[in-house]
């Protein structure tokens, strides 16, 4: 019984993040940076880690190379283990055929093996989207209690946002009584978090039977929940309540960076008995010359500001060079700004370098993006909400 | 240089430093704001293609074990060679008290002799470079002699009392060894780092001991140089250097690496210094800072005024405090109100509502661990 694990998390992390446009061209979403130093699969891994869950699956698809690589042997989240860790899972060719994880069930259906190594009694389902702090252990505990099949973890959102969610409908004790995908008229305010435990031999069974029609789009929410729930499953919600953000679009990636400018903090990355962990760049403490202005940002090791930045987040070495200015921005690792430049609410991706006296971003309007390593010439325009790929 | 293995002594005298090594060993102490001491050498060894790297410790090593742990942080962990952490123990001829380099090699014969490698590469940790050491070795196998000394010209390096210092002749022989001398013949500043055979080292150490010799270099080498009986050349280090051996020696140091250019030339991209991690989010500027001319770590939260300082990891500046001139260690607090200058905080100071101390430029005031005013 050396193998046993009571339960086994699975991370997909194989989509493409279509609408993060040009920052997801080249790595996948949970690959995207955040908060200065994080990377968005650090929320996922770190919440495992501090859950006691020491093993995760990591199912990759979409440009996995940055992904792979960052994950490397699990050291950052202590997930370097003799016996557990994190195990990338990358679709693989079974026979004659291959075939690509065609949904998220399926991506989980197309591992059970790896699951079954563990002889664990209960799978943990996470997405790699989502910006939280979450104990599962406290989860998968509701979940023993409640003798639940499934337990899906649920938020309340605004009641006029609703419909862009898909909603659980309640009924005594939590039981979910249906599940509808974004509904017109929403009878409920409870959002799925895309975070679900399934006890084993269910998950087996629906997943082994999603695979065998045809018809389905092999999707959690779409196929799964909906079999389930028609077969009169014990399926529960879990009331969630704290700091939660999706950051699919730029827009909300923007937010959730200029989120942690705010006071007091939403989410509380202070917090050491739940610390979120990453992969180190290992630089110098970050330098701030004479002459420069720092005002209500976030900059970590490497950086080195000589301009102005206000209400910013850099991560590590960036460099603004004199005269420049940032304000409302978010500077990804290895970006520069020449001298007498000016970056407003815009994200600018890794390695990217902004000519003198450009003017990038508008004080107001959408946000404008510069892509990965791009070397932007002096005097570039660039428009609020304009994207500027190399 | 997998044929190299590093040995750091840090058994030196520290009362110099005051305050400052009362609870730790002076490779432990935290400099230019994430940094300790010993991660320089450490680094150095490790991005110069050592691969097993022993560290002995005599004194205050808590803090030191602590900080290097498994050796993860300098990919130290393998399972073969990696890092070795040599505490002082008790035996019947050992009582765990080292009176110098000579004692704790001798202490750790069985650790040096168990190690594959053919050639030992040997430290101090009272100075802070960054070293590409592998240059240094190939120098070594080519000049065909037993025993290759790092020095350096750096004319702030001399001190009266106090130091090393070699009499070279044109072909890099040493002729002649000076310890602590009134005022420095020599212009040669010992580095305390050398390199030779490690059968040459055991044999050494052995015969020093036999004859109650305690410390390496004034019993060793200095009468070796005048017996001639062995080929010692020096090796000179070019690069950037600094020596801890004062207090205003370490204020200086931290403030140096406020320059630029200094900064890049310890810090050069190629030869990067690994040190534990902390896992803080990045340092927090809110709406009344003033930052200039500093280097801040990750952990700060800055609602003051910053100016000429080094602020290490986890410090709180809060609205209305005046910093200049300061090194503030890991997780002090400044409070509202309070004006420092040419201080120096180590870790945990609390300076209350109000306070202020302004010490003179060339005597800072030192502030202990855990202190609150």
């Amino acid at each position: 019984m050396k193998n046993k694990k009571q339960c086994v998390a699975m991370l997909l992390a194989g989509g493409q993040g279509a609408r993060l446009g040009i920052l997801t061209e080249s790595m996948a979403k949970p690959a995207i940076p955040y908060g200065g130093k994080y990377r968005i699969i650090d929320f996922p891994l770190s919440n495992c880690t501090n859950s006691a869950i020491d093993v995760v699956g990591v199912l990759t698809q979409y440009q996995p190379l940055k992904l792979n690589a960052y994950i490397g042997s699990g050291s950052p989240w202590d997930l370097d283990l003799a016996h557990g860790g994190v195990y990338v899972l990358p679709p693989y060719v079974k026979g004659k055929s291959g075939e690509w994880y065609s949904g998220t069930a399926n991506a989980i259906y197309q591992n059970l093996k790896f699951i079954e190594q563990f002889t664990a009694s209960y799978v943990l389902i996470l997405s790699g989207d989502h910006i939280y702090k979450m104990d599962y252990n406290a989860m998968l505990q509701h979940h023993i209690n409640t003798n639940a099949d499934c337990t899906i973890a649920v938020r309340e959102v605004p009641w006029e946002e609703a419909s862009r969610f898909g909603i659980m409908n309640t009924g005594a004790d939590n039981e979910i009584i249906e599940f509808e995908e974004k509904p017109a008229n929403p009878k409920s305010n409870k959002a799925s978090m895309g975070v679900y435990i399934f006890t084993w031999d269910k998950l087996h069974k629906y997943l082994t039977e999603d695979a065998a029609n045809p018809n389905s789009s092999n999707d959690f929410g779409k196929n799964i929940i909906p079999n389930m729930l028609g077969d009169e499953q014990r399926v529960f919600a879990y009331d969630f309540e704290g700091y939660w953000k999706d950051v699919g679009t730029i827009e909300s990636l923007w937010e959730a960076n200029m989120d942690l400018l705010t006071l007091p903090m939403p989410i509380d990355l202070y917090d050491k008995k739940w610390r979120i962990y990453g992969r180190n760049p290992g630089m110098t403490p970050h330098f701030v010359a004479d002459g420069a202005s720092v005002k209500n940002s976030l900059i970590t090791e490497g950086c080195e500001v000589y301009g102005r930045v206000d209400h910013s987040v850099l991560f590590a070495g960036v460099i603004i060079k004199e005269g420049a200015v940032v304000i409302d921005s978010v500077l990804m690792p290895g970006a520069v700004v020449e001298r007498g430049a000016c970056v407003r609410r815009t994200i600018v991706a890794e390695g990217a370098i902004i000519g003198a006296g450009s003017e990038i971003g508008e004080e107001k309007g959408d946000i404008a993006v510069v892509g990965q390593d791009i070397t932007l010439p002096s005097g570039t325009v660039v428009k609020a909400g304009e994207q500027r790929a190399k | 240089m997998k044929n190299v293995m590093g040995v750091i002594y840090t058994g030196e005298k520290d009362s110099f430093l005051r305050e400052l090594t009362l609870l730790r060993a002076i490779a432990a102490m935290p400099v230019a704001g994430r940094y300790r001491v010993i991660d320089f050498l450490v680094s150095g060894m490790v991005n110069s293609g050592v691969r097993n790297v022993g560290v002995i410790m005599q004194k205050n090593y808590h803090s030191l074990m602590d900080h290097l742990g498994s050796g993860k942080e300098w990919d130290l962990h393998g399972k073969n060679d990696g890092l070795y952490i040599l505490p002082p123990f008790l035996t019947r001829e050992n009582v765990g008290v080292y009176n110098g380099a000579l004692d704790a090699l001798h202490s750790n014969m069985g650790y040096l002799r168990r190690s594959r490698q053919e050639y030992v590469l040997l430290s101090n940790s009272l100075m802070i470079f960054n070293a590409n050491f592998k240059k240094m070795f190939v120098e070594y196998r080519k000049s065909g002699a037993d025993i290759m000394m790092m020095y350096t010209k750096n004319p702030d390096m001399l001190r009266p009392e106090y130091g090393t210092y070699l009499n070279l002749d044109d072909d890099q022989n040493v002729i002649d060894i000076e310890i602590d001398p009134t005022k420095p013949q020599y212009q040669n500043t010992f580095m305390e780092v050398f390199i030779m055979k490690k059968d040459l080292l055991l044999d050494l150490v052995d015969r020093g001991a036999a004859h109650g010799y305690h410390d390496l270099t004034r019993d060793i080498f200095q009468r070796t140089a005048h017996d001639s009986g062995m080929k010692m050349v020096g090796y000179e280090y070019t690069d950037i250097c600094f020596r801890l051996d004062s207090v205003q020696s370490y204020f200086e140091f931290n403030l140096d690496v406020l320059n630029p250019d200094i900064r890049h030339q310890l810090f050069p991209d190629d030869r990067p210094v690994y040190t534990k991690v902390r896992d803080e989010l990045p340092a927090r500027y809110l709406g009344d800072a003033h930052i200039m001319n500093s280097i801040v770590a990750d952990g700060c939260i800055v609602n003051g005024t910053v100016e000429h300082s080094v602020l290490s990891r986890g410090v709180k500046v809060d609205k209305g405090a005046t910093i200049k001139n300061c090194i503030i260690m890991q997780d002090c607090h400044i409070q509202e109100g309070v004006h420092l200058e040419n201080c120096i905080l180590d870790k945990q100071a609390v300076i209350k509502q109000g306070g202020r101390l302004i010490g003179p430029k060339a005597y800072p005031i030192v502030i202990s661990k855990n202190m609150v005013i």
